[in-house]
């Protein structure tokens, strides 16, 4: 090598430095085996017509809290917790945060009926074909994510939620 | 203080040299019976230079054929470690399926170790030693093997492993010249020198370890670029009959067109399995569509176009661009797709009809005959909760039931309600006549005869496979196992002789097998009628 030899080191060392260091760093920063989004991880982004036909992304509601709860007219307890929702929506509506309901991939008829027993006025989202259930990787409902202003999962809870529950999700929510 | 290191042929070694890199004579102090040390012809490894500085440092650690080793015994036993429970799982699998030693095991971090910080550490470790090592190692060789001399120090020649000395009668340069034709004969490259002699076979042999590291290099990073997104993708997917379902995390959809099942003959099942239906064969008439326009956008059904058809049998997965979809499994549950009923005016008896009506995202307004239907709701799966009111009890068409608001003969003009359930057993179950009290003596919707009835019987279980990174590991291991081939099957042989005032002196080295060197040696001595025992020749030291 002769007088390369101090260069071709310094080379070898600042490729292994690189590639070492993505794939470590990689690993040490990866998602869990299931690949399901996590409590501290980021939210998995999706986009999602309303009822009136209007596109919602998840990003759009960066810099906001977000509630997402996912559910289902068969899911009974997910029904139960549709007015506790709905109340807390309109206590904390000063505030900046959003509620956003994913129905999970039911028809038309369904959904409509629905939202029009309930009078709720906060965005329901159409997921079609599960693929947003598949994305957060569901697997009970309801499941509700709990996601701050900077996109990263506060809380996850399956399960019917009590207004006592989700108001004091919220109010931690808000002071991050 | 400063040595000096000029050979007395008159060449300039570098320090630490131990066989002048031109005419070979020992520049160091050896010990008087001793063979030769041969490795890279003696010449002196950089990495072993004084005073290192920090750089050094880290190059000679990696460069350590020790430490490699420790670095592989260190990754096989934590490779090992990962195999005793199944990876992957969550944390109630591990406790719940092994109780403490899986809890203890999923904890530790053990249950998901491939991917792991360390476990990966490791493997850079291993591949920077790959590099290191044979960096270090083939740059002298390399430089060893390109210059050679054809007339070595008689020190260098009476010191090899296998050495002749012995008398010569003739013209000295004639008989090396004769010597030389029959070591062409044996495939060997010669150089003559007047009365000196090289004679050289298979040197590609020497380079097969380096390119063997190359292959491992190779592999490494393929492995490595399997982290990268969508390079490796393993999703399960369900398909009905006739559905068409999204490949995840790709352009690609697959439509079941048709699945069927082939049980075996009872009499072909051993007794104790009598009685069940073994499957033989089930398959997937399978069409694979690439999405061209409006992909992904929600609320819009995507543009498909058609790249593939197959039938995908266990084992046989439709292969396209490196996506491969395997048969694994089916569920044999039907679920009412969708049914044609008639409505009949009970006064008169007439029927009319049918009409479509779909499970999935029916229709809500139906004019059929005088009547016209309103569809207000529908049920999937129909049941009455505790209250007494309809609910479904999930999103599969189990027990469907719609709400009909119908106008037509005889009816209320603002329409009265109706209950209907396709399937025979709900309307029973759910006294769909004591429901539409008011209307049954006016109407009924029936369905006539099961051709009106369409069912989709199965739901065929996919798995989605992608690794890109195969074809690269396939090349690696291939590259790794030619500079095997080459290593192991061919060795590199050497003779070197020189006549001195008619004394033959001859000297050979090879890399592995001296048993076939000395052979090598002692025909083509016996060519010139020198006839030598095979063992005589060998001179001691270690011989491989």
């Amino acid at each position: 090598m002769g007088k390369y030899r101090k260069p071709i080191q310094i080379v070898i060392m600042l490729g292994v430095l690189l590639l070492g260091g993505y794939a470590i760093g990689k690993a040490l920063f990866a998602s869990s085996e299931t690949d399901r989004p996590e409590v501290g991880g980021a939210a998995p982004n999706f986009t999602l017509l309303d009822l009136k036909g209007q596109q919602h992304q998840l990003s759009e509601y960066k810099g906001k809290a977000v509630v997402l709860n996912f559910w289902g007219s068969f899911c009974p307890p997910c029904v139960k917790e549709m007015p506790e929702f709905e109340r807390q929506y309109v206590k904390w509506k000063d505030k900046p945060f959003e509620i956003l309901a994913v129905n999970l991939s039911e028809g038309d008829l369904t959904v409509n009926n629905f939202v029009k027993d309930f009078q709720l006025s906060y965005p329901i989202l159409r997921d079609a074909n599960r693929v947003i259930e598949r994305r957060y990787g569901l697997e009970q409902y309801p499941s509700t994510f709990f996601i701050k202003p900077d996109g990263t999962i506060m809380d996850i809870f399956v399960g019917g939620m009590t207004e006592q529950d989700i108001d004091r999700r919220i109010e931690r929510l808000l002071q991050t | 203080m400063f040595q000096n290191t000029k050979c007395e042929c008159g060449h300039q070694n570098p320090p630490d040299t131990l066989l002048c890199e031109s005419c070979g004579k020992p520049q160091t102090e050896i010990a008087a019976d001793a063979p030769l040390e041969m490795r890279y012809d003696g010449m002196a490894r950089r990495s072993q230079k004084r005073n290192p500085n920090p750089i050094d440092l880290v190059w000679n650690f990696f460069s350590s054929v020790k430490i490699a080793i420790i670095l592989i015994i260190i990754t096989l036993v934590g490779a090992a470690i990962g195999t005793i429970y199944p990876q992957g799982n969550r944390a109630d699998y591990y406790k719940q399926t092994y109780g403490w030693s899986g809890e203890l095991y999923h904890r530790l971090g053990l249950s998901s170790m491939y991917d792991s910080w360390w476990f990966v550490g490791l493997l850079v470790m291993i591949g920077t030693s790959l590099v290191v090592c044979s960096l270090d190692r083939v740059l002298p060789l390399y430089r060893a093997l390109s210059k050679q001399q054809i007339r070595k120090h008689l020190m260098f020649i009476t010191r090899q492993k296998t050495v002749y000395t012995g008398p010569v009668e003739d013209n000295a340069e004639q008989w090396v010249q004769e010597l030389a034709s029959h070591l062409k004969r044996r495939r060997y490259r010669v150089h003559t020198d007047g009365t000196a002699l090289l004679a050289e076979k298979n040197r590609f042999s020497r380079w097969g370890p380096y390119i063997n590291h190359i292959g491992l290099i190779i592999l490494l990073l393929a492995l490595l670029a399997r982290t990268i997104p969508d390079w490796k993708v393993e999703e399960t997917i369900a398909v009905r009959d006739g559905e068409t379902v999204q490949v995840p995390q790709t352009d690609y959809y697959v439509k079941n067109e048709k699945f069927t099942v082939e049980y075996y003959d009872q009499n072909d099942l051993p007794d104790r399995l009598k009685q069940q239906e073994r499957p033989k064969l089930y398959k997937t008439e399978a069409v694979l569509y690439k999405c061209v326009a409006t992909c992904g956008e929600p609320g819009i059904d995507p543009v498909l176009e058609p790249v593939k058809n197959y039938d995908i049998t266990v084992n046989h997965p439709l292969v396209y661009k490196g996506v491969k979809l395997y048969q694994i499994g089916y569920d044999d549950t039907p679920l009412l797709k969708a049914v044609k009923p008639v409505i009949e005016d009970k006064r008169n008896g007439q029927v009319y009809g049918p009409f479509d009506l779909t499970m999935k995202d029916p229709q809500t307004e139906y004019t059929v005959g005088p009547y016209s239907l309103s569809l207000k709701a529908q049920y999937m799966e129909f049941a009455l909760n505790d209250e007494g009111n309809p609910v479904t009890l999930s999103r599969d068409p189990k027990a469907p039931a719609f709400i009909f608001v119908v106008k037509g003969p005889g009816i209320d003009d603002a329409g009265e309600p109706y209950m209907y359930f396709p399937l025979q057993k709900d309307k029973q179950r759910f006294s769909q006549d004591l429901i539409n009290r008011d209307l049954v003596s006016k109407m009924e919707i029936r369905v006539d005869g099961m051709e009106n009835v369409s069912f989709t019987s199965y739901s065929s279980y996919l798995l989605i496979r992608v690794d890109r990174a195969l074809t690269y590991v396939w090349v690696g291991l291939g590259i790794c196992m030619l500079g095997l081939l080459m290593g192991a099957y061919w060795h590199h042989r050497r003779i070197w002789l020189r006549v001195d005032n008619g004394v033959l002196s001859l000297g050979a080295h090879t890399n592995k097998n001296y048993f076939g060197m000395r052979s090598d040696v002692a025909w083509a001595l016996q060519q010139m009628n020198i006839e030598v025992e095979k063992d005589k020749l060998d001179n001691g030291g270690y011989n491989s």
